[in-house]
């Protein structure tokens, strides 16, 4: 299931755009050379203001697409503190530190099954790559649920339609899809009797618990991608764990509490103590 | 050209410039950013008699400046470090120092005696200082008399040099300072981090999962150039100066208030190669300023 993951680096990227998507959501294009990132992979960026003393730590951000041949990489996030907001407002051809690609990826589907990409808030993004990916070659036609709190933060049509043919929408306040929680979209789709269903989810803690009890409960393959607070991204700092379900069974010392950045961020959701 | 080499406590250092422990792992994870070769030497993370799992998440918050970490010395244990961490050490050409830490002094020397046996090991360092350690650590390292017990102990069961990891967290520092040497430390490292918490005022519980952590980073550099600059004045053995090093300038500046070596952590996790670009920033700074060698600078703050 596991294949062979790029080879990381500490390299310069330069910023090619940055615009806005949705409701404080923005996706920046950054070039840069000779650097693959799977999808589920994530980088860990340092804009040049960034370079004093606060804020301090990288922005870890997931990978909504990437262009190879033209050596582009974009990362959609929210502003939500000084760091995004730092990213936001790099000036087009400014230079920011790139550490990546971090982390595994999203398993690959076997070629029968049916994925259901399940996103929620922030955690869309990483889903857009994986699912334009799946699409590649037409193997997959996967579906894309997702959900946002109202519909001024939902990421365009365009951008979910390039990762799905069936977009499925919820908000919490219904002013677009379906009032409520996605997990009721999920649970209508697994209902609906696809073709042997593989989910893969990322968004808040909540959300992709709530996911991963709904296939549990199903016996439907499940894998989420998670975030932790985070320093270092490449596995030195053992700050960013989650605690395991399967400890027992772990002799390794990140057996209990695994980390993140290294050992993640897709986790088998049956795995996690939720 | 200037020499950069560096006589710690007897361990020959290729340069002044160490990984501080618990920032580093056991040295595998930063082999694709670094040449580790290029570094005066590696302190390991922790470990302790026993394997470790750790504190319950969330374990990291980003502060003013820095971090806090409630880690918790999560680690394989001695006999887990010696088999599956102590032979990718053993191959680099830097010298290891081993920290570790333990409940009691008794385990601190079965520790030592085991680690005798382990060729290759620079130096021990003791870790009395960790704020994440309910049953040792800061325990020892606030306390004069339990700190030598400690430090004894080690000394008694090594023919290696010992380095004492020191807490900021005390009335007073120098009193420590004092009780190390006199258990038979053969240096001292300094500083340990900062006793912190971060609050989240809306769910009104505190953002660690331990509640509170080890502040690190830029923010508590200024505490440890004074620390140090104590301590220097009031000890002879050496010392190894850390604390928000993430320049070249940084680690001159804690040369000048008397560390004979630094150690480079919190700036790791920002940039991986960040140890080899101070090594280079400081060969480049005395170049210009027509320092020949390391002693020049060492401890000569005029004040």
């Amino acid at each position: 299931m596991r294949q062979a993951l790029p080879v990381v680096a500490d390299v310069g990227a330069r910023v090619s755009s940055t615009t806005q998507v949705a409701d404080a959501f923005f996706q920046t294009r950054l070039q840069v050379r000779d650097v693959s990132v799977e999808p589920g992979q994530f980088v860990q960026l340092r804009p040049r203001c960034l370079k004093g003393t606060y804020p301090y730590l990288r922005i870890p951000l997931s990978v909504s697409a990437v262009d190879t041949e033209r050596g582009l990489v974009d990362v959609l996030y929210e502003v939500v503190g000084p760091k995004t907001s730092a990213l936001r407002h790099v000036c087009v051809g400014d230079e920011v530190g790139f550490l990546g690609p971090l982390g595994n990826r999203f398993p690959e589907p076997a070629s029968d099954v049916t994925p259901i990409l399940v996103g929620g808030g922030i955690g869309v993004p990483p889903l857009i790559y994986f699912g334009t990916t799946l699409r590649t070659g037409e193997r997959w036609d996967p579906i894309l649920v997702v959900g946002a709190r109202n519909a001024g933060k939902h990421l365009p049509d365009t951008l979910l339609e390039s990762a799905s043919a069936d977009v499925r929408r919820a908000t919490d306040d219904g002013s677009l899809g379906q009032a409520g929680l996605v997990t009721n979209l999920l649970t209508e789709a697994l209902e609906a009797g696809s073709a042997a269903p593989v989910v893969y989810t990322c968004g808040p803690h909540a959300m992709m618990a709530s996911v991963a009890r709904l296939c549990a409960e199903r016996d439907v393959p499940c894998f989420a991608s998670l975030e932790e607070y985070m320093a270092c991204g490449f596995g030195v700092c053992v700050g960013c764990v989650v605690e395991r379900a399967d400890k027992e069974s772990q002799p390794s010392p990140y057996g209990h509490y695994a980390r993140v950045c290294v050992d993640g961020p897709i986790f088998d959701a049956r795995q996690i103590a939720w | 050209m200037t020499d950069l080499t560096t006589n710690f406590a007897g361990i020959e250092l290729r340069n002044p410039v160490l990984l501080a422990s618990g920032t580093c792992g056991y040295g595998e994870e930063l082999a694709p950013f670094l040449d580790l070769a290029r570094l005066g030497g590696i302190i390991t993370k922790t470990i302790t008699p026993q394997p470790r799992v750790g504190n319950a998440p969330p374990r990291i918050v980003e502060t003013a400046a820095g971090m806090l970490n409630s880690i918790g010395l999560q680690n394989p244990g001695l006999d887990g470090f010696v088999q599956d961490k102590w032979p990718y050490l053993a191959r680099l050409q830097t010298e290891i120092i081993v920290n570790i830490a333990a409940p009691t002094a008794d385990l601190h020397r079965e520790m030592s005696a085991r680690l005798e046996d382990v060729e290759g090991i620079a130096a021990i360092e003791v870790n009395i200082s960790s704020p994440n350690m309910k049953d040792g650590g800061m325990l020892f390292g606030c306390s004069p008399t339990a700190s030598r017990e400690v430090i004894a102990a080690v000394r008694s069961a090594t023919r290696r040099p010992v380095i004492a990891k020191l807490t900021p967290n005390v009335t007073d520092i120098v009193a420590i300072a004092h009780a190390v040497v006199d258990g038979g430390a053969d240096g001292i490292s300094m500083i340990n981090t900062l006793l912190g918490m971060a609050v989240d005022w809306r769910s009104r519980k505190p953002v660690l999962g331990n509640v509170t952590g080890g502040l690190s980073g830029p923010a508590i550099k200024p505490v440890a150039l004074a620390l140090l600059w104590k301590v220097r004045q009031a000890v002879d053995v050496p010392i190894m100066g850390m604390g928000g090093i993430a320049t070249a300038e940084d680690a001159l500046e804690f040369l000048v208030a008397g560390a004979t070596a630094v150690q480079v952590g919190t700036s790791t996790f920002v940039e991986p190669g960040a140890a080899a670009d101070i090594v280079a920033g400081i060969e480049s700074h005395c170049d210009n300023a027509g320092i020949a060698q390391m002693e020049e600078l060492v401890g000569t703050l005029r004040v």
